[in-house]
C-alpha cells in the first residue's frame, strides 16, 4: 500500500514537472518571438510545445477518474475541453487565424497560469507542501488570467467563424443512412453560447477554491 | 435558503394536540409566502451527526415527535422555494414535444435552413408523427387521469430544466425525422419498429394502472412493492417498457438524434430505478421477490405477461444494485445468470 502511494507521488511529481517545462518553453518562445518578430509569428514559434503541453492535460481526466488526484472531474472537463477545442479545433484547423494578435494574449495567459499551476502541484507532490507565496499565486493570478484567457479564446473562435463556414471542414451532410448531419459552424456557435454561463461558473468556482485554500492556510 | 429554528413552546399546549398539518398551517398564517408545500420541517440533528434528518410526516401528530413529556419541541424549518404541482410540471414538459414535432412535419420550416423546393413525405414520416404525438398525448392523459403522486409538488426551477430537456430533444429529433433529405428504412423494419413500440406503450400503460392501484386517491400508500405483470421481473417495469418503446421508435425511424435521446433517457430512468429499488428495500423487511431469473426468463413473453405472483423471497444480502441494473435494462429478453 505504501509502495503504491510512493509510486503515485513519483509519477505525479514527474508528470507535473515535465508539463511545467513544456509551458515554460511556450512562454519563453512566445515572449522572445514577440520581441524579435511580432505577434504574427508567435503561433509558428510555439505550435509544437503548445500542442504537446496542452494535449498532455488529457491525462488529468484519467487521473481524476482513477482517483489519483482529488480534483472533481466536473471542474476539469470543461476547462480541458475548451482548451483542446481552441488548440486543435480552431488554431490548428484554421491557419488563417494563426497570425491574429489574440494568439499572443491567449498563449501568454495560458502559459503563465499553467506554469504556476504545475509548479504548485509539482512542489506539493515532491515536498509534501507548497510555500505560501506559491499557494497565493495559484489562487490569485486566475483573477486576471481567466478573463484575459477566456476573452482570447472567445475572440479567436469568433475570428475563425467566417473561415469555418466557408471551408465546410468537419461537416457531415445529409442524405445518409443514419439521418445524421453535423455542421461545424453551428457547433462553434453552440460552443460560444456555452461560454456565457460557463465562464462565470468557472470563475465562481475558482473564487470558492481561493477562499477555502487561503483560509485553510491561515488556520494552519 | 437558510434553515431557521422555530421554537413553538409558547403555544405548546395547543400544539401537542395538533397534527403536523396544523403546524404547517400555523407557519403559513404567520408568513404568507411559506405555503405548506414549500416547507420542509425536520427534527434538529446533533452537530456532527452524519445521519439524514427526520422529516416530519404531515399525517402524524406533533406529540409523536416530542421525546418524553417535555413541553416543547424544536423544529428545523427549510424553505424549499416556489413549488409547482407535478401535474402542471408534466403537462408543460409534454406539451412541447406534442406541439413542436408537428410544426416540423406540417410547416415549411426547412426553407429557413436553406432547403428550398418541394418536400417529399415518406409514409414512415407520417406514421412517426402519429406515433410520437400519440405517445405524448398518452403521457398527458396519464398525468391527469392515471398517476397518483407521492409528493404533490416539485421546485419551480425544475419546470425550466425539464422543459429544456424535452423541448430541445423533441426539436432535435423532429428536425431529422421530417427532413427533406430523410432516408427511410425498409418497410419491414419500419413495421417491426412501430409494432414493437406500440406493444410496449400498451404494456407501459398497464404498468401505470398497476402502480396507480397501489395508492389511494389522496396519494396515501407511500412506497409499496408493485406486483404482477412485468413487475414480477423488474422493479420499475414502467421504465423498462418506456425505454423499449423508444427502441421501437428508433428502429422504425433510424436517426442518430433519436438514439442519442434513447441513451440519455435510459440513463436517467436507470438512475431513478436504482433509487426506487433502494427505497423499496429499506421500507420492506424482505427484499423484492426477484426470483432466480433462469426459470422466469426461459418462459415466453406471453407467459411472463400473465399476472401470477411469485412468492419466493430472498434476503436482501442476495440482491445487489447491480443485479437490478441488468434486469431493468435488459427486461425479460436476456439470459441472466444469478447465484
Amino acid at each position: 500500500m505504501a509502495f503504491f502511494s510512493l509510486l503515485r507521488r513519483v509519477y505525479l511529481t514527474i508528470y507535473n514537472w515535465v508539463v511545467f517545462f513544456g509551458w515554460a518553453q511556450v512562454l519563453f518562445l512566445a515572449l522572445s518571438t514577440l520581441k524579435e518578430s511580432g505577434h504574427q509569428h508567435v503561433y509558428r514559434a510555439v505550435e509544437r510545445p503548445l500542442q504537446l503541453a496542452q494535449t498532455a492535460a488529457v491525462l488529468e481526466i484519467f487521473h481524476g477518474l482513477v482517483g489519483l488526484v482529488r480534483s472533481p472531474i466536473t471542474a476539469t472537463l470543461p476547462q480541458i475541453g475548451s482548451r483542446l477545442y481552441v488548440t486543435w479545433g480552431i488554431l490548428w484547423s484554421f491557419p488563417e487565424v494563426q497570425t491574429h494578435v489574440l494568439v499572443s494574449s491567449l498563449v501568454i495567459s495560458w502559459s503563465i497560469t499553467e506554469i504556476i499551476r504545475y509548479s504548485f502541484f509539482g512542489v506539493k507532490e515532491l515536498l509534501g507542501f507548497a510555500p505560501a507565496w506559491l499557494l497565493w499565486l495559484r489562487y490569485s493570478t486566475f483573477m486576471l488570467l481567466y478573463p484575459t484567457g477566456i476573452t482570447s479564446e472567445v475572440g479567436l473562435i469568433y475570428v475563425a467563424l467566417p473561415y469555418i463556414k466557408e471551408s465546410a471542414k468537419y461537416c457531415l451532410r445529409m442524405p445518409n443512412k443514419w439521418n445524421f448531419s453535423f455542421d461545424y459552424f453551428y457547433a462553434a456557435l453552440l460552443v460560444l453560447a456555452f461560454y456565457v454561463p460557463g465562464s462565470p461558473h468557472m470563475y465562481q468556482y475558482m473564487l470558492g477554491q481561493r477562499k477555502r485554500a487561503l483560509s485553510k492556510s491561515k488556520r494552519e | 435558503m437558510n434553515p431557521v429554528l422555530c421554537n413553538f413552546d409558547c403555544i405548546c399546549l395547543w400544539i401537542l394536540q395538533a397534527t403536523v398539518v396544523d403546524l404547517q398551517e400555523a407557519i403559513h398564517r404567520r408568513t404568507k409566502k411559506y405555503y405548506p408545500a414549500r416547507q420542509r420541517l425536520t427534527l434538529p440533528l446533533q452537530p456532527g451527526s452524519k445521519e439524514r434528518p427526520v422529516v416530519l410526516n404531515y399525517k402524524k401528530s406533533v406529540k409523536d415527535y416530542c421525546d418524553g413529556n417535555s413541553g416543547n419541541l424544536t423544529v428545523v424549518f427549510k424553505d424549499l422555494g416556489p413549488q409547482v404541482s407535478y401535474r402542471i410540471l408534466f403537462f408543460w414538459e409534454y406539451l412541447g414535444p406534442l406541439l413542436i414535432y408537428p410544426i416540423f412535419y406540417f410547416f415549411p420550416v426547412y426553407q429557413y435552413f436553406g432547403y428550398k423546393g418541394e418536400r417529399l413525405i415518406h409514409p414512415v414520416q407520417t406514421y412517426a408523427l402519429y406515433y410520437w404525438c400519440f405517445h405524448y398525448f398518452k403521457r398527458i392523459m396519464e398525468t391527469f387521469f392515471v398517476h397518483r403522486f407521492s409528493h404533490a409538488t416539485s421546485p419551480l426551477s425544475n419546470v425550466f430544466r425539464n422543459c429544456a430537456y424535452y423541448w430541445t430533444f423533441g426539436s432535435y429529433i423532429a428536425y431529422y425525422v421530417n427532413h427533406p433529405l430523410y432516408t427511410p428504412v425498409s418497410d419491414l423494419q419500419m413495421k417491426i419498429g412501430f409494432g414493437f413500440g406500440l406493444v410496449c406503450q400498451v404494456a407501459n400503460f398497464y404498468c401505470h394502472i398497476l402502480l396507480r392501484n397501489l395508492r389511494s386517491p389522496d396519494g396515501n400508500g407511500g412506497y409499496q412493492i408493485p406486483h404482477g405483470f412485468l413487475f414480477n421481473i423488474v422493479t420499475c417495469a414502467n421504465y423498462t417498457t418506456e425505454i423499449y418503446q423508444w427502441v421501437g421508435f428508433n428502429i422504425a425511424t433510424q436517426t442518430v438524434a433519436g438514439y442519442v435521446f434513447l441513451v440519455v433517457a435510459a440513463a436517467i430512468m436507470t438512475n431513478w430505478a436504482l433509487a426506487k429499488h433502494r427505497r423499496l428495500r429499506k421500507v420492506t423487511c424482505f427484499s423484492l421477490f426477484l426470483n432466480k431469473l433462469f426459470p422466469i426468463l426461459l418462459h415466453t413473453l406471453k407467459e411472463a405477461c400473465a399476472s401470477y405472483t411469485i412468492n419466493r423471497g430472498f434476503n436482501s444480502g442476495f440482491l445487489s444494485d447491480s443485479s437490478l441494473y441488468q434486469i431493468h435494462f435488459l427486461g425479460c429478453f436476456s439470459i441472466y445468470v444469478s447465484s
